[in-house]
């Protein structure tokens, strides 16, 4: 809402500085969200009177001038304008002003005089009008005098963010109602009743309200013989103030009465309304089937059944509240009018409005409330305008339905609720002191008040609302801080809060950065990463997306890594380790919302770090990956864990796997393939894993951790190198290994994989074709003694001979 | 020459090359020179048998003092040369210790989740419980049972995302679904209050939605911190008093705090609060636009239409609830000027904070 403080004056006595004004309107609830100041940028402009007026002894086209500016000498100025004469006033920019130009009046020597100052053309103070003559002022307009404030263009405007509980401060009268009381100025209502002559309203205009839940009330006056034209300046000039495009008179007083008074109006021309018997009927309807309307902005469109329409007996003549017809606008040619102000339903308008896509002054009054009994008032005040502009008589009467005519609202106000909810201890006639200025009544005593809310404040409706009242009024920096003082709560994460919070712990400590991606997935990555949904899933689908690579939600975190890899690639960051923690996304037929799953998902590229002085920077691969993972599973305490080799259409074969906790797959891992990263526009090699977070918990839960005696007796230990054929995994000779070991053996550890480099020749091979060489530490420990020698040996020799024959290998020679 | 002279021009002799030896080697060479096996004192030595009894004694004494003196010296020169052995190793072993160290990266927590993590922390502390609520909300939560008329503006199609209804109900709203992203976690609010009776000390972090376009202030996708207290007795001032400590905490003990009365469908009374300008100190500059203060989120007193809706009594108990925007406060903290790199993934970013 723009509000000029010009305006604002004339129907509230503001003594307030503007800053204080806004300080006190943003402390009360009406935030001030810009103060514009008019006519600044003319700021050195001055009423002046040329006293002299000679000619330029060496120009012809040039005068030279004498001009009084109210200063204690004129100032001489040399000027090209031939349009005045000695005696006339003038607007003079002095030196030191900046036009609105961007031209900066300087002391200049002009054909060899000085000229101190400019004397202005209305476009040079962009105040319009045309050509080159100076801007001739009246006579008895006051030399030395700004000349903003003369012309009254200096305004200041200040921009109001309405809440949609105040449909009252979407007009002048409810801002000034406003600030009346929240700064103890007074204020007065404007307000105007027509005089009326000739044949009375009821015999021109008819008016029908088929359900008056949607219309409570709707009343027309006439206007005859009035004559359409340019409205006079000051009318034009509020009219744009407020925000709005002069059109006409009759039009720029109905903005004129809704920026005042908040009252929605419109004017048709009678002439094109049909008649009946010479009376236009006017009905409040909702749309039939298939009905349309051309509006006032050229556009045929058809109405949903539900649309509210004024109509005659033609058909709809206009979109109630939202829009008029063009075939019933006011035209040059029109004589007479019949001036609409009613009230409609706030959900019906705001329907029609958000169905059409047309939002107006009018439509956003309406949907928020607007009172009923304005209706009559405003009508009033406008055809008596509409006669003093446009000319034209009013004719006796105004036609009023008002089927939604109510008793206003009664509602009792407990002061002790008040204190109880604000914390405050306010006494009862203080409370009512602070809401009568609201225009509020309330009476009573003792701990209770009786208050009445007016039409203008629908929001009034309970008691709570009015504590609201008091709350602001009273001022909240007043009210004193304190903190809950009840007992019985304990606060904190859950466990399983804490356990997600721990995954995002050892991803960071294992070296990666957090990443937090959009939600919304592609439903093109279905294909760019080959992904193939169970058959009873289906992705989660916006009805209102933003584009169609945000259609979906995500059901997988794998894109929202990928695109963030290529992002830091794109900007030549090559050593890009990333998690993300979120929620993913699938639906099913049949279900309303979505199931929602906690996932954690990492990708690395590049290296751990850039090569250092002293170290090497070895490129991330597979097996860092899972180094990642083997931390978190330990870290999580997930102790019974394996991976096992995998597909999956976006990782590269041979290096994917997947992580299966007792049996069940929990996630996967491996270096994405190089057609899905071409797709993603990044690079490889680039290990992506993505894990389960509810599984994990799952896992998590079911292991206890019990102390376990530290060794007292030093260990054995002894290599083991096997030749095995190259399908035989390292995991499932360590499980033989494990499984042979008996008691004695503590752990094993593989340290060595040795493969013959490719294209050695027979004599050269160290190894029988088709195999490779997997190299073990094997540690014994004995709980009571130190392990000689011998103890040793026959079961270690033992351990070979099972474990070659399990996986059909030999002892490396 | 007597064999006592003998031995003294000995031990003249042997001591000039003790100290003539300038490596460990070197003086192992002049040890075994002397007192090795075939070295000259041992065979002066090994040469008493051959003397007379007379003589035996004083040769034999003078012989010893020679080997002692021999022995000393060597011990002596022998540290010596160990101590400028070790020094010249342990000044070769130097480093320039402003080389860099070697190690892995420290990866970096989101700004985002720290910001929430701190907001968990400080309101942990005042007794607040964490709960959490589905990114897919249903209308009911997300606006009917917060006070929000049918007709409110936030459910229009352009503001909210509505997804797909795959369980064949028809949609109250025509057009539209039920099902919809929450646009704010307050739905969070109301599952809590269904399903627990108070006190109720919560907060509700959580990612929420609304159709914003990505631009250096708008985002679709953001980051809430949802409180709410349900007791016996909570007041506005009690709201006023829990902000505040909450901003001074997230801010620094000299940040001004205040609450200007605004309006939300689910509070009344309702308040925006704003902190003042950590730049200008609510001077006003241009980094909170003059105005010296800057709003970081939204609060009020729980309307009694939402206790109506999850059955509590709003005679016997109050509360209030807050709205606390993750992007706001880390903005305004570290002075982020694009929203959209909270979501990019670049490490350069990421690394900041
Ligand atoms: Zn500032």
């Amino acid at each position: 809402m723009r509000v000029s403080l010009t305006w604002l004056k004339e129907l509230v006595d503001v003594t307030l500085p503007v800053d204080k004004l806004c300080e006190r309107l943003d402390m009360t609830g009406t935030k001030v969200e810009a103060v514009h100041t008019l006519g600044a940028a003319l700021d050195g402009v001055v009423v002046g009177q040329v006293i002299t007026k000679e000619q330029h002894p060496d120009a012809d086209r040039l005068s030279y001038c004498s001009v009084d500016v109210g200063a204690d000498e004129p100032l001489n100025i040399v000027c090209g304008a031939t349009n005045f004469e000695a005696g006339d006033k003038v607007p003079v920019a002095q030196v030191g002003t900046t036009l609105p130009g961007g031209v900066t009046i300087k002391r200049a020597k002009l054909r060899g005089l000085v000229s101190e100052g400019m004397m202005c053309s209305p476009t040079e103070i962009g105040v319009g009008g045309e050509g080159s003559g100076l801007l001739i002022l009246d006579p008895d307009a006051p030399v030395g005098e700004p000349f903003a404030e003369y012309y009254g263009i200096a305004d200041t405007v200040l921009e109001l963010e309405v809440t949609p509980n105040r449909p009252d401060c979407l007009s002048m009268v409810g801002v000034a109602r406003e600030v009346a009381a929240i700064t103890g100025a007074t204020f007065t209502v404007p307000a105007s009743a027509p005089a009326e002559e000739g044949a009375p309203a009821a015999d021109l205009v008819s008016v029908e309200i088929e359900d008056g839940a949607l219309c409570p009330r709707y009343t027309a006056r006439v206007i005859r013989g009035v004559k359409v034209g340019p409205s006079p300046a000051w009318l034009a000039e509020r009219v744009a103030a407020a925000g709005a495009r002069p059109v006409n008179n009759v039009v720029d007083v109905t903005n004129y009465i809704l920026f005042e008074l908040g009252q929605p109006l419109h004017a048709f021309d009678l002439a094109t309304l049909a008649k009946r018997d010479g009376v236009a009927a006017v009905t409040v309807r909702a749309a039939r089937e298939d009905e349309t309307i051309r509006t006032l902005d050229g556009q045929e469109r058809r109405l949903a059944s539900d649309t509210l329409l004024i109509t005659d007996d033609d058909g709809p003549v206009a979109l109630a509240g939202v829009m008029g017809g063009e075939e019933t606008e006011v035209s040059e040619a029109t004589t007479d009018i019949l001036l609409e102000s009613a009230c409609f339903d706030t959900a019906s308008i705001s329907r029609t409005s958000r169905r059409l896509g047309l939002i107006s002054e009018s439509s956003l009054r309406y949907e928020r409330g607007v009172d009923p009994d304005l209706a009559s008032r405003a009508s009033d005040r406008a055809a008596a305008l509409i006669a003093e502009v446009a000319g034209g008589t009013v004719a006796p009467g105004l036609v009023d339905a008002y089927p939604g005519q109510r008793a206003p609202l009664q509602l009792r106000l407990r002061t002790g609720r008040v204190n109880a909810l604000l914390g405050t201890d306010l006494e009862t006639p203080a409370i009512a002191t602070l809401l009568r200025p609201l225009g509020l009544s309330a009476e009573g005593s003792g701990d209770e008040l009786e208050v009445v809310a007016p039409g203008f404040r629908p929001d009034l409706e309970r008691e709570v609302d009015l504590i609201e009242e008091v709350a602001r009024l009273y001022g909240l920096e007043n009210i004193t801080s304190t903190l809950p003082g009840g007992g019985g709560r304990i606060g904190g994460r859950t466990s399983r809060q804490r356990f997600v919070s721990r995954i995002g712990s050892v991803l960071r400590a294992a070296g990666l950065d957090e990443h937090v991606g959009y939600s919304f997935g592609d439903p093109a990555d279905l294909d760019r990463l080959g992904w193939e949904l169970a058959p009873d899933e289906l992705l989660v689908e916006l009805i209102n997306p933003m584009s169609e690579e945000q259609a979906v939600m995500r059901w997988t975190l794998t894109s929202s890594l990928l695109r963030a890899l290529s992002h830091n690639q794109r900007r030549g960051i090559a050593d890009v380790h990333l998690y993300e923690m979120g929620t993913v996304f699938i639906t099913s037929e049949g279900r309303k919302q979505p199931k929602e799953r906690l996932m954690a998902a990492g990708v690395l590229a590049g290296s751990w770090v850039r090569p250092g002085w002293n170290e090497p920077a070895p490129g991330l691969d597979f097996f860092d990956g899972k180094g990642v993972l083997a931390s978190l599973l330990e870290a999580l305490g997930v102790e019974r864990w394996s991976v096992r080799a995998a597909e999956r259409s976006w990782l590269q074969p041979g290096r994917t796997a997947e992580v299966i906790v007792r049996g069940d797959v929990v996630g996967w891992l491996g270096e994405v393939s190089a057609d899905v990263l071409e797709r993603f526009d990044a690079s490889g090699p680039a290990t992506l894993f993505e894990i389960s977070v509810p599984a994990l918990l799952k896992a998590a839960s079911k292991v206890t951790t019990t102390f376990k005696e530290i060794p007292r007796h030093p260990a054995a230990a002894l290599d083991l190198a096997l030749v095995v054929p190259e399908d035989v995994t390292s995991e499932r000779v360590v499980s033989a290994i494990e499984s042979a070991g008996g008691a004695l053996l503590e752990s094993v550890r593989l340290f060595d994989v040795y493969r013959d480099p490719e294209g050695v020749e027979d004599p050269e091979r160290r190894l029988p074709e088709g195999t490779k060489s997997l190299a073990f530490s094997l540690t014994y420990r004995a709980a009571d003694k130190t392990l000689s020698d011998a103890d040793v040996r026959p079961v270690h020799d033992k351990l070979v001979r099972k474990v070659c024959a399990v996986v059909g290998g030999e002892v490396r020679s | 020459m007597t064999i006592g002279e003998d031995l003294r021009a000995l031990e003249a002799e042997s001591l000039t090359a003790v100290e003539g030896a300038t490596t460990l080697d070197a003086l192992e060479e002049v040890r075994i020179a002397y007192l090795g096996k075939k070295g000259s004192l041992t065979a002066i030595l090994r040469g008493l048998g051959a003397l007379s009894a007379e003589e035996r004694p004083e040769v034999g004494c003078i012989s010893n003092e020679v080997r002692r003196a021999l022995e000393s010296a060597l011990d002596r020169r022998r540290e010596a040369l160990e101590r400028i052995a070790r020094a010249s190793r342990i000044a070769a072993e130097a480093v320039d210790v402003t080389l860099p160290g070697r190690g892995r990266p420290l990866g970096h927590q989101h700004v985002l989740h720290q910001v929430v993590d701190e907001i968990v922390e400080v309101f942990s502390g005042l007794g607040y419980r964490v709960a959490e609520g589905p990114e897919v909300e249903l209308d009911y939560y997300n606006f009917t049972a917060l006070n929000h008329p049918a007709d409110h503006p936030a459910r229009a199609l352009q503001d909210t995302f509505y997804v797909r209804d795959l369980s064949g109900d028809t949609a109250v709203v025509e057009g539209e679904s039920d099902v919809l992203l929450r646009t704010h976690t307050s739905p969070g609010q109301v599952h809590v209050m269904e399903s627990e009776k108070p006190p109720i000390y919560v907060i509700v972090p959580g990612k929420v939605y609304r159709r914003d376009v990505a631009d250096p202030s708008h985002l679709p996708q953001f980051t809430q911190v949802e409180g709410l207290v349900v007791d016996e007795g909570v007041t506005f001032g009690d709201l006023k008093g829990t902000l505040e400590h909450f901003v001074r905490e997230m801010f620094g003990p000299d940040r001004r705090v205040r609450l200007r009365p605004h309006f939300f469908p689910f509070t009344e009374p309702s308040a925006e609060v704003d902190v003042s300008c950590g730049i200008c100190g609510g001077e006003g500059c241009r980094s909170c636009g003059g105005e010296g203060w800057l709003e970081i989120l939204g609060c009020g007193m729980v309307d009694p239409n939402v206790f109506g809706y999850v059955g509590i009594d709003p005679e016997r108990y109050t509360g209030f609830a807050f709205g606390i925007g993750a992007e706001r406060i880390a903005g305004l903290k570290y002075g982020v000027p694009d929203l959209r790199h909270f979501i990019e993934g670049d490490t350069r970013f990421l690394h900041q904070f």
